[in-house]
């Protein structure tokens, strides 16, 4: 069953249209990934769905009920973690946790039960009573995670929550996301880390210039650019104009092109040598052919026309 | 009320963490009364001015500058007056190496170009800017002087030849004539008789006997601290306000906003904070300050209405200055230089009597400093003063508009601004 449904929803700031017609379901226990580089859209898009914003136009349905009919009853349905570290610096992890489940709702008790299995769980047991402001990046990262978790959401919106942590603390982070989807939690994950998408999420959804451009699963995504065939050719390519050689674009798809460097896949399902044959008869100087697997990367490059490191 | 609560134990526990800049705002109006009061208050015995430092130059060395020099030098004069008897060149040396307050030099001849008239004679004065007031007074003295040496030449005219001629009396002084000479200034003086003895101006001091002891005695701390302390009562009731702008650039009002419909919470618990913190400031202020400088409050419950309806103003004012400004860097800014101007109009940092005329009558009676300040000082004075009913009421219900207002504007602003 589908906890959190975004349906066809828009944003607009001025003349800039930060989020389009956006739409994407996410189930208990499963993690959607909405990738895009920076600026695509994917802040907005959580800011819409946890109310922060009011979308111009669309529905947000959380657990079956439209989100601002009941805000309050959607609010204590989902924990969201927001990109930037939204804890108080001066306090303790201890009481950064139980004031924010006391804000959820939680009583004292509970907030001081919950908080401490919450440090437990994030191993910030021994530094539980430490201000924050001397924790390291990746401590900081994992309260900013807890406090979302204090009255047990069942819908997490991670806003890229591991961005500037090194990669021992990110690898923390994924194992503990990982064990609450085991739990049943419906997980909306937004990221710019290609590695994060294809190794975390169930589906992912590839936003950019607020448009979600595809969406699926890792293995779908990669399906789009053909039967995992891609090519790249490396030579002197700036005068090449691949659309005037004979019967190639009915062979060949082209993903990227640069002065050195050309990527195609292949149409249908053909032999590779085959490919590589007519690869090399083209009438430009090659210098060397790589055959690959494609890549998230890939796709988001066959979608935008620009990789998503850029 | 839960969260008000939450939300409050949870600002005053930040402000425990991170106590500078709130000791700040109490350490120095505490620091700034205590300096003036030691330096201006009738209390501090031996104080006051101190004993002024400055060297006199006597480059004409005659019978009649010795005479001004004992003058100076006397028991009477000494009490307040350090004077050092110098060449100019120490004197000069000293006064750069800022040792000296001024140095008053009486040049050469100075004696025989008096006593024979017709010649301007100047006194030559060399103050030092380092040493605050004291070159002033040093120069009010000299002043003094000139007009009595004036008058003087002006009173006895042409006996000063004589005079001279018996000072110049190559060592030897000639009684006879200095006889006859004290007969003529004498006569000179007769007429005057009736002017002279008795003066025919006087005056008549009294020193009032301290009735009450010592404790219930005007205290000019009291005075200056209830000034200090309005002002930076402002400050901290700015700096709890401005928090909220603290809390969006902390992205926890987003955070709040994701787990709670709606402001106004967060909006009444910061202007709760400032109202606390304010009371708290004004506690360790008002009675820290009477603890350390010695004098008692003479209507403490009084002042304790006072004080809590000022805060309930100080949260309001500041929240909608803060909420005004719009940005958190403007409110900074600006703030601060309404506070002062508020402060100075409403007589925090000076007697209101001396402000500028217009600002006096019709400026500062419209200022809840002012309210607040002349109230407190009214039952500082006088213990049976009703005034501070009026003020308190005042100060409440502005406090309540403000706060309203505050919270209205803060409210858009803060929705505006809000984004995950």
């Amino acid at each position: 069953m589908a906890l959190l449904q975004a349906d066809e929803l828009s944003k607009r700031f001025g003349d800039i249209r930060a989020v389009d017609r956006v739409s994407f379901e996410v189930s208990e226990g499963e993690i959607y990934g909405l990738l895009g580089p920076n600026g695509a859209g994917k802040t907005t898009t959580i800011s819409l769905v946890c109310g922060l914003l009011k979308p111009d136009s669309g529905n947000v349905v959380v657990s079956g009920s439209n989100f601002w009919s009941d805000p309050q009853a959607a609010r204590r349905i989902m924990g969201v973690v927001p990109q930037d570290l939204a804890i108080y610096e001066e306090l303790s992890g201890r009481e950064n946790l139980e004031f924010w489940g006391r804000i959820a709702g939680l009583s004292q008790r509970d907030a001081r039960a919950r908080a401490g299995e919450l440090l437990e769980a994030l191993s910030l047991v021994d530094r539980g009573s430490d201000a924050v402001k001397k924790y390291s990046g990746g401590m900081k990262r994992r309260v900013n995670l807890g406090c979302a978790l204090m009255h047990r959401p069942r819908l997490l919106l991670l806003d890229e929550p591991t961005v500037g942590i090194d990669p021992h603390a990110r690898a923390n982070i994924l194992d503990f996301i990982r064990n609450l989807v085991a739990d049943g939690v419906a997980i909306l994950y937004t990221t710019h880390y290609l590695e994060e998408a294809e190794t975390l999420c169930h589906r992912i959804g590839i936003i950019d210039h607020g448009r979600l451009l595809a969406e699926g699963t890792l293995a779908d995504l990669q399906q789009r650019l053909g039967e995992a065939q891609l090519f790249v050719i490396e030579g002197v390519l700036a005068a090449a104009e691949p659309d005037t050689w004979t019967g190639f674009t009915e062979r060949f798809r082209v993903i990227q092109k640069t002065d050195r460097q050309l990527t195609v896949a292949a149409l249908g399902r053909r032999d590779p040598a085959e490919c590589l044959k007519e690869l090399l008869a083209l009438p430009v100087r090659v210098e060397n052919v790589m055959l690959k697997r494609p890549s998230l990367n890939d796709t988001f490059l066959q979608l935008t026309g620009r990789e998503l490191r850029e | 009320m839960n969260h008000l609560r939450t939300l409050l134990a949870k600002d005053l526990q930040r402000a425990w963490r991170n106590p500078v800049p709130w000791l700040v705002s109490i350490a120095v109006p505490l620091l700034i009364t205590g300096l003036i009061g030691l330096a201006f208050s009738p209390q501090t015995r031996g104080g006051g001015l101190g004993r002024i430092t400055f060297a006199l130059v006597d480059e004409d060395d005659s019978p009649f500058t010795r005479l001004i020099r004992g003058g100076l030098t006397g028991q009477e004069a000494g009490k307040s007056l350090d004077v050092h008897l110098l060449a100019r060149d120490e004197a000069l040396r000293r006064i750069a190496n800022n040792e000296l307050a001024a140095v008053v030099i009486i040049p050469k001849k100075f004696t025989k170009d008096y006593l024979r008239g017709g010649k301007p004679i100047v006194l030559e004065l060399v103050k030092n800017p380092a040493q605050a007031i004291h070159p002033a007074v040093v120069e009010e003295g000299l002043g003094l002087l000139v007009t009595a040496l004036n008058a003087i030449a002006h009173t006895l005219g042409g006996d000063l030849a004589e005079w001279e001629a018996i000072l110049e009396g190559h060592g030897k002084l000639d009684f006879q004539a200095m006889s006859r000479l004290l007969q003529r200034t004498g006569d000179h003086l007769a007429p005057a008789k009736a002017y002279l003895s008795p003066p025919l101006v006087s005056y008549q001091g009294e020193t009032r006997a301290n009735t009450s002891g010592p404790a219930q005695a005007w205290s000019m701390f009291a005075f200056l601290l209830v000034g200090m302390g309005a002002m930076f009562l402002l400050f901290m009731a700015d700096n709890a306000m401005r928090d909220l702008y603290r809390e969006l650039r902390f992205h926890t009002l987003e955070r709040f906003q994701t787990l709670h419909e709606g402001l106004l919470v967060l909006i009444a618990g910061k202007a709760t904070f400032a109202v606390a913190i304010v009371l708290v400031g004004a506690v360790i202020l008002f009675g820290g300050g009477a603890l350390v400088f010695q004098f008692a409050w003479k209507r403490p419950l009084a002042l304790v209405v006072l004080v809590l309806t000022y805060a309930l103003f100080a949260a309001g004012f500041m929240g909608l200055l803060a909420a005004l400004a719009g940005k958190e860097r403007r409110a900074d800014i600006l703030n601060n230089v309404i506070i002062m101007v508020v402060s100075l109009a409403g007589g925090c940092m000076f007697p209101p009597q001396q402000l500028p005329a217009f600002m006096r009558d019709h400026v500062t009676p419209l200022l809840p400093t002012a309210w607040f300040a002349g109230a407190a000082r009214a039952l500082q004075e006088d213990g049976a003063y009703l005034g501070w009913v009026g003020a308190a009421g005042k100060l409440a219900f502005f406090g309540a508009v403000l706060l309203v207002l505050a919270t209205a504007l803060f409210r858009r602003r803060l929705h505006r601004g809000v984004r995950a």
